[in-house]
C-alpha cells in the first residue's frame, strides 16, 4: 500500500492541525508495560475538542479527530452526513465487497439490521451462553496446572475464535486454521494481512457454496434463506455479512480480554474485590470496556458540515475514538481512575448511534463469562518476572506477551 | 415516576435492560418497545441508574412526574 504524502486541506485551520496519530503519537508504537488509552487522554487537557491529524490512517491519509464522548455522539448518530461506506476492502484488494451492515448507510442499513438484530440479541446470547462457557472453561482447565500462560494465544484468541466458530456453526476442528488466519489479518505484515483477508473471503465464500448444497440451520443457512423486501440476499450481501462478524468480532473480544486481566494483573486490590464480589464482574467489565477500549469509529462526512462554526467538508474523514471519548471528563468523573462499580457509565466501547456494534452483547458475555471462569479456577495472578506485555496503538489497540503466572 | 423513551434514539446497546430487565422491556431485535414507561413504586432508584446508563441518552425522567 503506498503510503499517500500528508496534505493538510486548505479548509483546515492551521491552528487545529496536530502532530497525532494512532500509530506514532507516544504510547502508541510497541511498549513494554504501557497503557495507550492512557497515553491518549492528554488531548482532554490540552485540547482543542477537534482538530486534525494529517497522516493518522493506516495508509497515511489525515483524518479529524473527536475528542469528547457528547461531540461523538452528534456525530455517530448522523449518518447522513457522517457515512460510514468506506470501501475497505476496495482499498486493501481492489475487491468490490462492502462489510455489511458496517459499510451500508441508512435507509438499507436499517433493512440489514432489522435482520441480523435477533441473531445477536440479548436473548439470543443466553442461548449462546452455555457453549461460550464451555469453550472457556477447556481452555483454563488445558493450562491451570502449568501454573502460567501467555494469555493471548492460550486463552484469549482460541476462545474467541471459538465462540465464533461456534455461531458460524463449523466445526471446532478448524480452530488452528483459523486462529493462523486471525493472527496474520490482525498481527501480520501488510502481505500476511492481504493474503488472510483473501483466505478468509475465500473461505467463507466456500460455506455458503456448501451450504447451497447441504442446506443447514446455521447462520449461513439462515442468510440463504433471508428475505429483505421481498428478495433474498445476495451472495456478495451474504459474502460482507460473513466478512464483516470475522473482522469485527475477534481481535477485538481478545484484545478485551488481554487487557482485562493485564489490569488484574497489575492491580491486585482489584483483582480480590472481584474474587470476594462476584456480582462485581459485571460493572467490572463495562469499566474496563470504558477505561481499555480499543477501536475508533472512522466516517466519511458525505455533506459539508459546521462543527462549531469549523468546516469539515464533503470527502472529510473523521475518526471518533473510542478509548478518548470514554475518558473525557465531561462524561466520567476521574476518567484515568478504574472505579469497578463505576455507576453512569455510559461508555461508547461499541459506538454510539445506527451503527452500534452488532455483536455487543455477544462480546460483553464473552468478557463476563472469560473473567467469570478464569477467577473462578486461577488463583492469584501476577504478571510473569523477568517478562513485560507489550502494548500497541493501531487500528485495534492490542497486547502481546501477556505471560501469566500463579504459581 | 415516568421515563420518556426516545425509541428512535435507541440503538439496542441494551445496558438499561441489563440492570432492569423488568422495568425497561426490549423487542425481538433488542430494542426498547415504544412508550413512556410507568416506573412501579419502590423502583426509582434502578430505574434512574437504567436512565443514565444509556449511551445515546434515549431515556429521559419527566419532570414533575416524579412525585408521590
Amino acid at each position: 500500500m503506498p503510503q499517500a504524502q500528508p496534505v493538510i486541506p486548505n479548509h483546515v485551520p492551521p491552528h487545529l492541525v496536530r502532530d497525532f496519530s494512532y500509530w506514532k503519537t507516544p504510547g502508541m508504537a510497541p511498549t513494554p508495560n504501557g497503557n495507550p488509552q492512557a497515553a491518549l487522554s492528554f488531548v482532554h487537557r490540552e485540547g482543542p475538542p477537534l482538530f486534525y491529524a494529517p497522516a493518522n490512517t493506516y495508509d497515511g491519509r489525515g483524518t479529524w479527530v473527536v475528542t469528547r464522548a457528547e461531540d461523538q455522539r452528534r456525530i455517530l448518530q448522523n449518518p447522513e452526513v457522517f457515512s460510514s461506506n468506506r470501501g475497505i476492502f476496495m482499498a486493501a484488494l481492489g475487491e468490490d465487497l462492502p462489510m455489511v451492515p458496517l459499510e451500508k448507510d441508512p435507509p438499507d442499513h436499517q433493512m440489514y439490521r432489522a435482520l441480523l438484530n435477533p441473531l445477536l440479541s440479548p436473548k439470543r446470547v443466553d442461548a449462546m451462553e452455555a457453549g461460550a462457557r464451555e469453550r472457556a472453561v477447556r481452555l483454563i482447565e488445558g493450562f491451570k496446572d502449568k501454573g502460567s500462560c501467555e494469555i493471548m494465544n492460550d486463552f484469549a484468541f482460541p476462545f474467541a475464535v471459538g465462540v465464533f466458530l461456534q455461531f458460524l456453526g463449523v466445526s471446532d476442528d478448524r480452530r488452528d486454521e483459523f486462529l493462523g488466519w486471525a493472527n496474520d489479518q490482525f498481527h501480520g505484515t501488510l502481505d500476511q494481512r492481504l493474503n488472510a483477508m483473501r483466505t478468509v473471503v475465500n473461505f467463507m465464500k466456500g460455506l455458503i457454496d456448501l451450504r447451497k448444497r447441504e442446506p443447514a440451520e446455521d447462520f449461513v443457512g439462515f442468510l440463504l434463506k433471508a428475505d429483505v423486501q421481498g428478495r433474498p440476499l445476495t451472495d456478495k450481501e451474504i459474502l460482507g455479512i460473513a466478512v464483516l462478524l470475522f473482522e469485527a468480532g475477534l481481535d477485538t473480544v481478545a484484545a478485551a480480554v488481554g487487557f482485562d486481566l493485564y489490569h488484574l494483573a497489575r492491580h491486585p486490590d482489584d483483582q480480590q474485590r472481584l474474587r470476594d464480589d462476584r456480582d462485581l464482574i459485571k460493572p467490572a467489565v463495562e469499566e474496563f470496556f470504558r477505561a481499555y477500549s480499543t477501536i475508533q469509529m472512522l466516517r466519511k462526512a458525505v455533506k459539508d458540515y459546521d462543527f462549531d462554526g469549523i468546516m469539515i467538508k464533503a470527502g472529510d474523514l473523521v475518526s471518533c475514538p473510542t478509548m478518548i471519548a470514554n475518558r473525557d471528563p465531561a462524561e466520567f468523573p476521574d476518567p484515568d481512575r478504574i472505579d469497578l462499580a463505576r455507576d453512569n457509565n455510559r461508555h461508547t466501547a461499541f459506538a454510539y448511534g445506527p451503527h452500534r456494534c452488532l455483536g455487543s452483547h455477544l462480546a460483553r458475555r464473552e468478557l463476563i463469562i472469560g473473567l467469570e471462569e478464569f477467577l473462578a479456577r486461577i488463583p492469584t495472578f501476577r504478571i510473569k518476572q523477568g517478562t513485560a506485555p507489550v502494548t500497541y496503538g493501531g487500528y485495534v489497540f492490542g497486547i502481546e506477551n501477556l505471560v501469566l503466572d500463579w504459581t | 415516576m415516568i421515563i420518556r423513551v426516545k425509541p428512535n434514539i435507541c440503538q439496542g446497546h441494551a445496558r438499561c435492560y441489563a440492570l432492569a430487565p423488568q422495568i425497561f422491556q426490549l423487542d425481538d431485535s433488542g430494542y426498547i418497545l415504544p412508550g413512556d414507561i410507568t416506573v412501579p413504586e419502590g423502583q426509582e432508584a434502578l430505574a434512574l441508574r437504567g436512565v443514565r446508563s444509556c449511551p445515546e441518552k434515549a431515556l429521559t425522567v419527566l419532570d414533575g412526574q416524579d412525585a408521590g
